[in-house]
């Protein structure tokens, strides 16, 4: 009697698919595969160590800018005196510019993370920015090294906004931090 | 000195009469007459203030002190909307969303635009709306409009104020009505509202304070309002007093405020005057970093043109009230 129930029929796997397809196939996953890896900019972080460590990294960098700055903020609203400081603190501000994009090429937003997608999204822009934030400290470090003490004042205040154009377009401000998933 | 008088019936009859008739007679219409005219003369002059002899002096209105007074008021920065319209906002015009857990306000149009401004508003209009949060038709103002505080100005800054304000250029742009559900959106509410958390600002005497602890007093608290996004609201949107400037999550613009009471874990604990005096002229913390929103923007439009007196006198203020402890991340 016929059954009502499906029946196990032999399937044979090389009769079904002969050697070439399997070939064709099997490379095909692999260049597939190959290609999205290729796509390093795109990245969806928080899955492995990959993401985090650029944020770790580019966090890094930005601290030591943020750490020069209020080294500076501190010697100028305290009265310290550290004759030539000022301007050694504005200098290390100007070189750690060129690490500033290279640090944010890849692109990283999930995670503890106050980047904004902006940053890739207006990438011109953002390097706009950083070569903003070098010229102001240059000239920070030029009027500091000068003989106007009464430049150093607006050169600082140029800096500081120089900060504050690329931050609020770009990052999320530190206050919201709370709200990223892995703080 | 009296003086015998024979009467028709000759009973004798006391006549008073002046004791100074006694003194030679230019002694007596000295003090008799001309004393009391010259007193009467002053009186009369001293109720007519600017005269020569005239009563304290009202003074007109100081464009200059009413720059100051803008400037300590973080340059009603909610009144132009640079968030969605950048630097190119038209200033003072309004029109700039501010996000409560109500719903949306829009901030009005102060400029000197006799139809869609404060052009027409006498002073007392202005003073009225200032202190009491009523438009010129009596209508209630949304308290996102800060008055709860600025009930605490002086007449003398809030008539500064507005001749500043009247000095600028007159824009043209109409008040929008705000995005939000009844009943918030319906201004007699806000009878219930004021009823509930509205108590015009009174400064206590405080002869035991330096005066930098007094003017900064005035300024925090009246001036640059920071208990209006720094203090928690209560559930009907009024100010949790007994939180007061120990932050809040829900600031204008769903921004966080921080707690500004000198906690040391949680507050400014760990800042010095000096360092608070450079964060309100430069918008940097003490660790170098920034601050971003609607805070930078009062800075930079408002507070950072303040003398260097008056953000001291903020510091010391600030420093010395109670810390409470708030730990908005955990909140």
């Amino acid at each position: 009697m016929r059954s009502p129930f499906p029946v196990a029929r032999r399937f044979r796997f090389s009769s079904r698919f002969p050697a070439r397809c399997l070939r064709v196939g099997f490379v095909s996953i692999l260049a597939l595969g190959f290609a999205g890896t290729l796509q390093a900019d795109d990245s969806m972080g928080g899955h492995g160590g990959s993401g985090e460590a650029h944020i770790q990294y580019r966090q890094a960098v930005m601290s030591g800018i943020g750490a020069n700055m209020g080294a500076i903020a501190s010697i100028l609203k305290n009265g310290l005196s550290m004759p030539g400081h000022v301007a050694i603190h504005a200098t290390m501000i100007a070189d750690s510019a060129q690490l500033v994009a290279p640090a944010f090429k890849k692109k990283v937003v999930e995670g503890p993370t106050d980047a904004k997608a902006e940053i890739w999204a207006d990438w011109e822009d953002f390097r706009k920015d950083i070569a903003k934030m070098e010229e102001a400290a240059r000239n920070l470090a030029k009027a500091a090294s000068g003989k106007d003490p009464a430049a150093v004042g607006p050169a600082v205040k140029a800096l500081g906004k120089s900060c504050g154009g690329c931050h609020e377009e770009f990052r999320k401000p530190k206050e919201e931090s709370y709200k990223n998933a892995a703080h | 000195m009296s003086r015998r008088v024979p009467e028709a019936e000759g009973r004798v009859v006391q006549e008073r009469r002046a004791l100074t008739l006694a003194l030679p007679r230019r002694v007596h219409r000295e003090i008799v007459f001309r004393i009391p005219i010259r007193f009467a003369w002053i009186v009369l002059l001293s109720m007519f203030p600017g005269s020569a002899m005239g009563g304290p002096e009202v003074r007109p209105p100081d464009v200059d002190r009413g720059r100051h007074v803008f400037f300590a008021t973080g340059g009603c920065t909610c009144h132009s909307n640079y968030p969605e319209e950048g630097d190119a906002a038209p200033p003072l015009a309004g029109g700039r969303g501010l996000k409560t857990p109500f719903g949306v306000f829009y901030s009005t149009n102060i400029t000197p635009d006799r139809e869609t401004g404060i052009g027409d508003w006498s002073d007392a209009d202005f003073i009225r709306a200032m202190r009491e949060g009523l438009s010129p038709d009596g209508q209630h103002y949304f308290p996102v409009f800060p008055y709860p505080s600025f009930s605490g100005l002086s007449d003398r800054d809030l008539l500064d104020l507005r001749a500043y304000l009247g000095s600028l250029r007159a824009i043209r742009r109409e008040n929008r009505p705000p995005d939000a559900p009844f009943p918030f959106s319906w201004r007699p509410t806000l009878i219930a509202w004021k009823w509930l958390n509205f108590e015009p600002l009174r400064f206590p005497d405080a002869p035991d304070r330096s005066e930098a602890w007094i003017r900064g007093r005035y300024l925090v608290n009246a001036a640059a309002h920071c208990g209006e996004c720094h203090t928690p609201r209560t559930l009907t949107g009024g100010l949790d007093r007994s939180r007061w400037l120990a932050g809040s999550r829900e600031g204008p613009e769903g921004e966080l405020a921080p707690n500004i009471t000198p906690d040391r874990k949680t507050g400014i604990g760990r800042w010095s005057i000096a360092d608070l005096v450079w964060y309100l002229e430069m918008g940097i913390k003490p660790d170098g970093d920034d601050t971003q929103g609607l805070m930078a923007e009062v800075i930079e439009h408002g507070y950072s043109h303040l003398p260097k007196r008056d953000l001291e006198a903020i510091a010391i203020y600030l420093k010395s009230l109670p810390a409470i402890e708030h730990d908005l991340r955990r909140d």
